[in-house]
């Protein structure tokens, strides 16, 4: 009874829902291509929008980190230059002490000397209390003031911080953003003196005395400095490396930051070649199609029957 | 009785006329909605012979026995079954899709991380200024994404709740009309074009209905039918001319719930299971889920946030203050900014003095932080979202392709097929042809025994 087994409302329904699906799905492939992006919702690819999302949010933190870096770089080396002038003007009044231990030195010789080694302490104590990039005391550790006070008789006393604080560099990693005042200054248990800078005192104070006791002094100074010494090239050290473990931490991150772009790509781009494969192979179905629907469709019996 | 040859013709033109009529009435009806292909049923008119006439020849032609509707119920009940199947994915699908755009388009995520980092930041410089605005700023953008994408959910809500409500008047409407059918059905005569043309719009009613809910219906032996919906053991909606009226019921947390009154004393609760209405139910209930999970990371992150304030002291060395309003409990909609100073921030710990560079506050709230890990929770919820949103997309489109495959199976054989119909108007036209002739020849029969002289 039935000569085909279709009705001519089926026949149209189905060829139209093809021809939907297929236009749609050439549609999806084209946005994919002139986006760049597979995912545009979430929905797109649950899995890899997640990853995606926390791919972004440590990239985010890993700038901070990048800036965190270059402020302790900053420090560091201001604390560096800082320890180089320090370690000079120990040199300089090494020299000097060095000319009033001799024993043919007149005691007014030594007063000159002795007034020379206290304008060059002066300069110490100023260095000491210079500021970091942030404008804060770069050796008073966390105090909001200056490292150092002087008192009327010349007395200088710390006012900082115990430790200078330490800035994160990402992945749980942190360096010591600088050197406090007494990491360097602080001479060794059983010296004369406690620090330095009260050494230097001492001597200019005994040298400018003058008498028998300033040669005493002045030797008794070169011991002490020999000490200071040692402390500020040892900071210096530890400065060094410190710089060093940065440019560690700098390049270990540069090259996550490598990867993780590597892995969004992977994860969210757009595979072009393939894209575009699909997007032909699509195409020739649909084109394939539509011409077989216009033949189908206009074969009718009635265009047949006369 | 015998036959008479002129009435046989003419009983074979007229049936004729009646299969041509049919024909071009499904010809155009081709592309009507819900129009089911008709074709004649036609039987013989004849008598048996009565005492002292057997053997004789009463013949009396053809007659029309009924206009045949080619409907197969099974398949119009899978039409219906896979159709409200597909209508719920859709509306589900649709719901979810726009809970997953409140949440991501809103940015909440991209603040709190932003939230996160300028407090990072801090940390390198606990006292600038700058990086203290920084802080609060941000602060301030986390708090207005967190309003925004409450608002955006709770307009997704209304909007939920508006088009089901609309769904409900329309199930109401259609119930009424097809209690009205169901009344003239029982009054239209058997195989009659009038009970077709009722059918026919009986089964299109039942097949819209099936878009807003799951429908159960049983066909009674009269033609009416008989609705239930939520499935079969679910409360009547239409019983012959009486039709339920559907209700609808917002709870509290903006979730639906329907019943349907007008049979029993007390209106029967219906569970939902197909159809657009159960789709938006299904989509209210996730985001009420949504909802909650989003208020309970807005309430986490300001609780830590405002413990671990008052916990240190600020620039000034004065106690740390709250930095968020609208709790507790926070949530999402109510959660505001209580701090506009930046220098109010509690980064050093209550033993140091105003103005200290010493983060341990700060490092203070950013373990906790990471403790609580609002951000990885944000991270979870859009992840639930959006993966409901593709495996609902999945089940959605293959619900689809059932419904449609159903559909065309369906047209297949309920469908006119055009192709059939010019053959039936050619095959009738030559009945009619042929039963013209036969009017011809029982005309030539009466002349020639006329002529005879």
């Amino acid at each position: 009874m039935t000569i085909i087994s279709n009705s001519t409302s089926a026949f149209y329904e189905r060829s139209s829902l093809d021809i939907a699906d297929l236009r749609s799905r050439a549609e999806g492939l084209q946005a994919d291509l002139s986006r760049g992006q597979r995912i545009s919702r979430s929905s797109d690819d649950p899995v890899g929008a997640s990853r995606l999302r926390q791919l972004q949010r440590t990239d985010q933190l890993s700038q901070i980190d990048v800036a965190n870096a270059a402020k302790a770089t900053t420090n560091l080396q201001l604390t560096d230059s800082a320890l180089g002038s320090f370690a000079d003007y120990v040199t300089r009044i090494r020299e000097l002490t060095t000319q009033a231990a001799n024993g043919t030195m007149t005691d007014a010789e030594r007063n000159g000397i002795g007034q020379e080694i206290a304008q060059i302490r002066g300069n110490m104590i100023q260095l000491a209390n210079s500021r970091d990039a942030q404008g804060g005391a770069l050796f008073g550790g966390q105090s909001a003031g200056a490292a150092y006070t002087t008192d009327a008789a010349g007395n200088v006393t710390y006012a900082g911080t115990g430790t200078s604080g330490d800035l994160p560099l990402g992945d749980g990693q942190n360096v010591t953003r600088g050197l406090t005042g007494p990491e360097f200054l602080t001479l060794p248990t059983g010296s004369a003196s406690p620090d330095l800078l009260t050494a230097l005192k001492t001597l200019s104070d005994a040298l400018q005395a003058g008498g028998a006791a300033a040669q005493q002094a002045a030797k008794d100074g070169l011991a002490a400095l020999s000490q200071g010494m040692d402390q500020i090239t040892t900071a210096q050290t530890v400065v060094g490396t410190r710089l060093a473990w940065v440019d560690l931490t700098t390049e270990r991150r540069t090259n996550l930051t490598e990867m993780r772009a590597g892995e969004e790509t992977d994860v969210g781009g757009t595979d072009i070649a393939s894209t575009v494969a699909r997007l032909q192979e699509t195409m020739t179905v649909l084109e394939a199609s539509q011409a077989s629907f216009t033949k189908l469709a206009s074969l009718s019996l009635f265009s047949l029957l006369n | 009785m015998a036959s008479d040859l002129l009435s046989i013709g003419r009983s074979g033109a007229q049936a004729a006329r009646i299969a041509l009529d049919v024909t071009a009435q499904n010809i155009a009806n081709a592309s009507s909605d819900g129009y089911v292909r008709r074709s004649v049923r036609l039987a013989e008119v004849s008598s048996s012979g009565g005492i002292g006439t057997i053997g004789d020849v009463s013949l009396s032609g053809v007659r029309l026995d009924a206009v045949v509707r080619n409907a197969d119920l099974f398949r119009q009940a899978e039409v219906r079954r896979t159709g409200a199947d597909s209508m719920r994915a859709d509306a589900e699908v649709a719901g979810l899709e726009n809970i997953q755009a409140a949440v991501e388009q809103s940015n909440v995520y991209n603040s709190m991380v932003g939230f996160e980092s300028s407090l990072q930041q801090l940390v390198g410089d606990p006292t600038s200024t700058s990086l203290r605005a920084n802080v609060v700023e941000d602060a301030r953008t986390m708090v207005g994404t967190f309003n925004i994408a409450a608002t955006a959910l709770q307009s997704v809500g209304t909007g939920l709740r508006f088009e089901a409500t609309d769904g409900v008047t329309q199930v109401n409407t259609l119930s009424g009309e097809l209690a009205r059918v169901n009344l003239r059905l029982a009054r239209a005569a058997d195989a009659s074009s009038d009970q077709t043309a009722l059918l026919d719009q009986r089964d299109s009613l039942l097949q819209q209905l099936s878009k807003f809910t799951d429908v159960s219906a049983t066909i009674n032996t009269d033609s009416t039918v008989e609705v239930r919906i939520g499935g079969s053991s679910g409360p009547l909606l239409v019983q012959g001319g009486t039709a339920g009226t559907l209700g609808m019921t917002t709870v509290s947390d903006g979730t639906i719930t329907f019943a349907v009154s007008g049979f029993a004393a007390a209106p029967a609760p219906a569970n939902l299971t197909g159809g657009s209405l159960a789709g938006k139910a299904q989509a209210l209930t996730k985001l009420a889920a949504v909802q909650t999970r989003l208020d309970g990371l807005a309430d986490s992150l300001a609780k830590t946030v405002n413990t671990a304030q008052g916990n240190g002291i600020d620039l000034s060395g004065a106690a740390g203050q709250p930095m968020f309003s609208g709790g507790p409990p926070f949530t999402a909609a109510s959660l505001g900014l209580a701090m506009t100073d930046g220098a109010k921030i509690a980064t050093a710990a209550s033993s140091d003095v105003a103005g200290s560079r010493n983060p341990a506050n700060l490092n203070a709230l950013r373990t906790a932080l990471s403790a609580s890990d609002p951000v990885g929770g944000m991270d979870g919820l859009l992840f639930d979202i959006s993966g409901t949103v593709q495996g609902r997309t999945v089940t959605r489109d293959a619900l689809k392709t059932i419904a449609s495959g159903a559909q065309v199976a369906l047209q297949a054989q309920a469908g006119v097929d055009l192709d059939q119909e010019a053959v039936n108007l050619v095959r009738f036209q030559q009945a009619f042809q042929a039963s013209g002739k036969v009017m011809q020849t029982a005309k030539d029969i009466f002349d020639t025994l006329l002529a005879i002289r």
